[in-house]
């Protein structure tokens, strides 16, 4: 019997000890990825502070090659493409940073100065009215805020209705804050529901002006134009073509080598 | 209905059609001008060939034949008349030929027209055309054989041409482009707007085309126009085309299976499948030669410094409303930029807010031929005399210059306010501010200089699985907790559930502890551990007072159910067992308290493993 049980205490360690190393080794290899892509980062800061903005554009961007992003490295990039002229790339790459820090006010006040470039205004939010409304309220919170806030009040739901089984006197609270829970849950989920729509399907017009046309030929005729740092909705594509919706409603197809999707 | 009363009913209601069709020709031919001309099929022709001549009202079906004079140098000989209807973009437009034969009788050339017509106190009148006689045959005119043959070239009847009013063009300059379809002589239906490749130029959408009657040769078109406006959107060398035009090409076809007048046709009875089937469309995909359009690069040299790309020919008004004003009291300045050009290119004056004036971004609104820029200034000191001079710089294509259009200085009177008035324009200052409306610079904030949390891409928490499946966790709780609660609900107030849900506990105690009276020999505690232990049991399972359960319970309440009889004997055995034993303890060996035992673990086995009736 004793005999069993340090065979079985020697397995268990054995086990054990193999399981830190793999997760010590894949830990170590993430860290030097991550220095490396640290490195990149501020080779590129300093290539933007010294002016040359191609370089940096070019650094920053091969930190997204290696299939790695976030707020602050594509605010990075839009300013080096700000710099080099390219504001379609520009409001491209600031409307990307929205979706990690809709709440970072140099952002957003970068942003607002590129569109007033433009002469774009502001962005126009296609919905109804009270789409927009929603839009408007969690403006300020990424989508990944959302998911967090949407995942707390429905836990804090389960725990009122637990609490409610086994507590008497919490039962008269109860109702008005799973109402509230819910009004806040409803418009939370559609806005997420929104802003995932809005990251996989809008894009950015890139050419100075790009024509839409009713057909999607070369030949066909031009519906409307639609200036550099224009954002549209991509319904669809054939060949070389994109069939995208403006703000208005209206449809047409435009050359893909005219627009970028927001998601890459 | 008989055969013959059918023929006639079919013949009322075509002379009824006809009739309607006649009057609105008749009505439409009054609603418009009348264009006369005369066309031959070719201007050259042979000694004793003959050749037709066509003399064509457009816009009307009813005008009679003409009583032509002698023509010298032929014969001339009526065919009849041939009437002609088309649709193009819902405008009809109609005609009657009236043809005619000539057979040159000698050599020369000789001139055809002009031919003059008055009817209904209406005079027309035709053009002229030349035609050449000549002894031998002529190259390339059709011979008889071939006349009457359906194989035309119809290039020569129906094309399409594409022209720009200008071939060198400067950037951004807008031009005017025309698209024409020349029709001779056919129908035509159903007419597309013409597509047109452009590339390395931008052009706008044509324009609702236009109808007349064109000669080319001395042969007839009619013609669609298409206009169109373009400007070059970058420097080189381009071709404007070819443009492609679909339309559908009316074709008559000949009845098959003999000759028939035309009278019978249209009274007898297989009228509407004759006049149906004489007609047939032929889709046609016209395309036009391209022409070479070269765009210029606007000159360095003598560039203004306010030039901001506007390219035409332009004029420039401007307006100052109201000319007395008081400090800060909005004025009106309207700029009219008119002419020609491209004036999406026409930017307005450039004026800056300083010390004197605050200014308003302007509003632009788009008329043909001209651009209206309307801005809102504030005079910000009663030191204002005027408002200076604008400057409104331009490219004119067609002097190859630059030009300045200046106007001003605009005199404008601005009055002190009221003292009460003061102090409500003084703007409030922070100590250390300037007094006067200082202008801030714009630019973009420096870029972050810490890269932060990165993560894979496209990775979003609602996506990750861990996150999802740990959304599981607290439903299961809240499941795990219902349960629980209702269990203890239920137990709290079905006291039959509760009890026979702790009958078989209770009775394995019973029965641990009748054992230990058993192998301890203590007979008396062992058969009223049995009895309590059975009373109990079958108190719990069948809802009873326990303490009230006897022998008699066999007989009153159990042997009426289908339970087996060996069972209820079992249970009998060990209530009799038990009565004894309280009187005679004595007399039971262990066989017989073992016995007991297994009766009692037996009888409660069965309750246990089958559904209490």
């Amino acid at each position: 019997m004793r005999k069993k049980k340090s065979k079985l205490n020697q397995w268990v360690l054995a086990v054990f000890l193999a399981g830190s190393c793999a997760l010590s080794c894949i830990s170590v290899a993430q860290a030097q990825e991550n220095s490396e892509l640290r490195k990149l980062f501020i080779e590129a800061n300093f290539a933007y502070k010294d002016s040359r903005y191609e370089e940096a554009a070019a650094q920053y961007e091969k930190i997204l090659k290696k299939g790695y992003e976030n707020g602050n490295l594509y605010y990075n990039l839009a300013n080096s493409y700000f710099k080099k002229g390219d504001l379609g790339k520009t409001v491209l790459y600031y409307e990307r940073a929205m979706f990690f820090m809709p709440y970072d006010s140099d952002l957003k006040s970068n942003y607002d100065y590129v569109r007033s470039l433009l002469n774009l205004g502001l962005p126009e939010i296609p919905g109804s009215r009270f789409q927009r409304w929603i839009d408007r309220l969690f403006a300020g919170v990424s989508i990944n805020g959302l998911a967090y806030f949407l995942s707390f009040l429905y836990m804090a739901a389960m725990a009122i209705l637990s609490l409610n089984l086994f507590l008497k006197r919490f039962r008269r609270f109860s109702m008005p804050i799973l109402i509230l829970l819910g009004l806040l849950f409803l418009p939370a989920a559609l806005s997420l529901n929104r802003k995932i729509d809005t990251f996989n399907n809008a894009a950015v017009v890139i050419s100075k002006l790009a024509d839409v046309k009713f057909e999607p030929f070369e030949t066909a005729t031009t519906f409307f134009k639609l200036p550099e740092g224009s954002i549209v909705e991509i319904l669809g594509k054939t060949g070389n073509g994109y069939k995208i919706k403006r703000s208005d409603g209206k449809l047409g197809w435009i050359s893909a080598s005219s627009v970028e999707a927001i998601k890459e | 209905m008989s055969k013959s009363k059918i023929q006639i009913s079919k013949q009322k209601f075509l002379v009824l059609s006809f009739a309607l069709c006649a009057l609105s020709f008749t009505l439409d031919c009054f609603a418009r001008d009348v264009n006369f001309e005369i066309t031959v099929g070719r201007h050259k022709v042979s000694l004793g060939e003959p050749l037709e001549l066509n003399l064509t009202f457009s816009d009307t079906q009813n005008m009679p034949a003409l009583q032509l004079p002698p023509l010298e140098g032929f014969q001339l000989r009526y065919l009849g008349p041939s009437t002609r209807m088309s649709i193009v973009n819902g405008k009809v437009s109609s005609s009657i030929t009236h043809v005619y034969t000539l057979l040159p009788t000698k050599e020369g050339i000789f001139k055809i027209g002009p031919f003059k017509l008055e009817y209904n106190n209406d005079n027309y009148s035709s053009n002229s055309i030349d035609i050449e006689v000549v002894k031998g045959p002529v190259q390339g005119a059709p011979s008889e054989s071939q006349q009457g043959s359906e194989a035309q070239d119809l290039s020569d009847r129906i094309f399409l041409r594409v022209q720009a009013q200008k071939n060198k063009i400067y950037l951004n300059e807008n031009v005017p482009v025309t698209a024409k379809l020349y029709v001779n002589r056919l129908g035509v239906r159903d007419i597309e707007y013409p597509q047109l490749i452009h590339e390395g130029m931008s052009l706008a959408g044509f324009d609702q085309p236009k109808q007349y009657r064109d000669v080319i040769n001395g042969v007839g078109y009619d013609v669609i126009e298409f206009n169109t406006n373009m400007f070059g959107v970058r420097p080189g060398e381009f071709r404007l085309g070819p443009a492609t035009l679909k339309c559908n090409l009316i074709v008559r076809k000949e009845p098959q299976g003999g000759t028939s007048s035309s009278f019978d046709d249209f009274f007898g009875s297989d009228f509407f499948n004759n006049f149906f089937g004489r007609y047939e469309t032929y889709p046609l995909n016209l395309k036009s030669p391209d022409i070479p359009i070269t765009v210029l690069a606007l000159p360095e040299e003598n560039r203004p410094q306010d030039f901001s790309g506007a390219i035409g020919d332009f004029d420039m008004e401007v307006s100052l409303a109201p000319e007395e004003v008081k400090v800060a009291d909005p004025v009106t300045l309207k700029v009219i930029i008119k002419g020609e050009g491209n004036f999406n290119t026409v930017n307005p004056p450039e004026i800056k807010s300083d010390r004197n004036f605050k200014v308003y971004e302007p509003q632009a609104k788009q008329e043909k031929g001209r651009k209206i820029f309307e801005q809102i200034l504030l005079p910000m000191n009663a030191a204002v005399k005027e408002l200076p001079a604008l400057y409104f710089s331009f490219f004119d294509p067609k002097t190859a210059q630059y030009r300045t259009l200046t106007k001003g200085p605009f005199a404008l009177k601005v009055l002190k306010p009221e003292k009460e008035e003061e102090l409500k324009i003084i703007e409030s200052t922070r100590p250390g501010m300037p007094a006067f409306e200082e202008k801030l610079g714009r630019d973009i904030v420096y870029i972050k200089d810490s890269l932060g949390g990165l993560r894979k891409k496209g990775e979003f928490v609602y996506k990750n699985k861990m996150f999802l499946w740990l959304q599981m966790f607290p439903l299961l709780v809240f499941l795990l907790l219902f349960g629980f609660h209702a269990r203890s609900e239920k137990l709290r107030t079905d006291i039959r559930y509760a009890r026979q849900l702790k009958a078989p506990g209770k009775a394995k105690q019973g029965l641990n502890k009748a054992k230990g009276y058993l192998g301890a020999g203590k007979t008396r505690e062992f058969y009223d551990t049995v009895f309590q232990t059975l009373q109990e049991y079958l108190g719990d399972k069948f809802h009873f007072a326990s303490q009230s359960i006897t022998i008699s319970i066999v007989d009153d309440n159990l042997k009426g159910k289908s339970y087996p009889p060996q069972v209820l004997d079992q249970l009998r055995s060990v209530f009799s067992d038990c009565d004894m034993a309280r009187f005679a303890a004595s007399e039971f060996s262990r066989a017989d308290r073992e016995k007991t035992l297994k009766n009692l673990q037996e009888v409660i086995d069965y309750f246990q493993r089958n559904k209490v009736l």
